[in-house]
């Protein structure tokens, strides 16, 4: 009992932080990314569903933009923790839709198994599921074309950004790995 | 080899010399230092045992042995030895089966009168008595001096046995011999230290 406890005193240092030049990148990348995403999300969807999106969006942005070398950060994880998590929120909607809490829950848990068992783990990733189901009608009505639209429009906008501002940056290097 | 020396150079890596590598490093890295140790510990011991097993004589002997027949006279045995500033080498059968190790240490043996004297031991007799022993070896053979049975290894001898094998015989050389008994290379203490560095 007494180990369980001493496991929440942590113990260990925490990493140092970073160097102007690389909050700015991440600040560039993260502007530059996000203004086609919300250009593309305000023509289409009503106000309450755009910040769901743009939240989940925004979410990766902080990984592709502000944490370029990290695992979940990559192609691999960006697109594919996405859409695996699309299908599995829009899935899980329409199965257990009549206990939306149920469907929620269900949706965000099964998003990670599924993301950790693909080796495609992206946080952002349970956002994606859980906005199938919490959405308005109208993402409802998209069915399984949510995961083409928006989702993979979006990715495929911030990956191309992050691509080209990631790699001007003398000190970044984008990705490094695709699959 | 010791292991024990090498553990402890592993534990002289601390959570500072994590975080300053981590803060020359540009960019987030999505890592505790905690983390990192824990991978650092793990990956060592796995090279520790990949060192340890993984590489064999075979993979750092050197093929082309200078050698010498039994019956090759001294002179001949020691041109060799200072024409290639090396300072011992297999003796072998004309089947290229390994008969014995010549070295420094059998030519001071000799002429210190046996036992294992230093090179000062052979200088301080020659001083000392009337002659030098060195015209008294003058007509012998590789045969008569050399030391026999050597010790050897066999090409899938791990490398960190061939460090202990060297270690406890104190020698500095080892042949390598094929399953027939056939002198198939050597190893050098030199090898040994290029290999693990």
């Amino acid at each position: 009992m007494s180990a369980f406890f001493q496991k929440m005193k942590g113990g260990s240092q925490s990493p140092p932080g970073v160097g102007f030049s690389e909050i700015a990148w991440s600040w560039l990348g993260a502007f530059l990314g996000i203004i086609p995403v919300a250009l593309l999300h305000y023509h289409f969807f009503p106000d309450g569903d755009l910040v769901f999106l743009i939240g989940s969006f925004g979410a990766s942005a902080v990984l592709i933009y502000g944490a370029v070398r990290s695992p979940l950060a990559q192609p691999r994880n960006l697109v594919g923790g996405h859409l695996i998590s699309a299908v599995i929120g829009v899935a899980a909607w329409q199965l257990l839709g009549s206990a939306p809490w149920l469907a929620a829950a269900f949706a965000v848990a099964t998003a990670i198994a599924a993301m950790h068992a693909t080796k495609t783990l992206h946080p952002p990733g349970g956002a994606t599921a859980l906005i199938a189901v919490i959405g308005s009608e109208k993402i409802h009505s998209l069915g399984f074309l949510y995961v083409f639209f928006p989702v993979l429009t979006g990715v495929a906008i911030m990956l191309i950004v992050a691509l080209v501002v990631n790699n001007l940056a003398g000190s970044r290097k984008y990705p490094e790995f695709w699959w | 080899m010791k292991l024990s020396a090498f553990n402890e150079c592993r534990q002289t890596i601390t959570d500072e010399d994590i975080v300053t590598a981590m803060k020359k490093i540009p960019g987030y890295l999505d890592i505790t230092p905690s983390d990192f140790m824990e991978i650092y510990r793990v990956a060592y011991d796995h090279a520790l045992h990949r060192l340890k097993h993984a590489i064999t004589a075979e993979q750092i002997m050197t093929r082309q042995v200078i050698s010498v027949p039994e019956t090759a006279p001294l002179a001949e045995v020691v041109r060799l030895l200072a024409d290639h500033d090396i300072s011992g080498m297999p003796v072998i059968q004309p089947d290229r089966t390994l008969a014995g190790v010549i070295s420094e240490k059998d030519f001071l043996s000799k002429m210190g009168g046996g036992g294992s004297p230093s090179f000062m031991h052979v200088i301080l007799q020659c001083l000392e008595k009337t002659g030098c022993i060195a015209a008294d070896i003058k007509k012998l053979t590789a045969k008569e001096i050399m030391s026999t049975p050597a010790v050897t290894i066999s090409g899938t001898t791990p490398l960190f046995e061939v460090a202990d094998i060297m270690d406890r015989h104190a020698i500095n050389r080892v042949p390598v011999i094929d399953d027939a008994g056939r002198l198939a290379g050597i190893v050098a203490r030199s090898d040994l230290i290029q290999t693990m560095c």
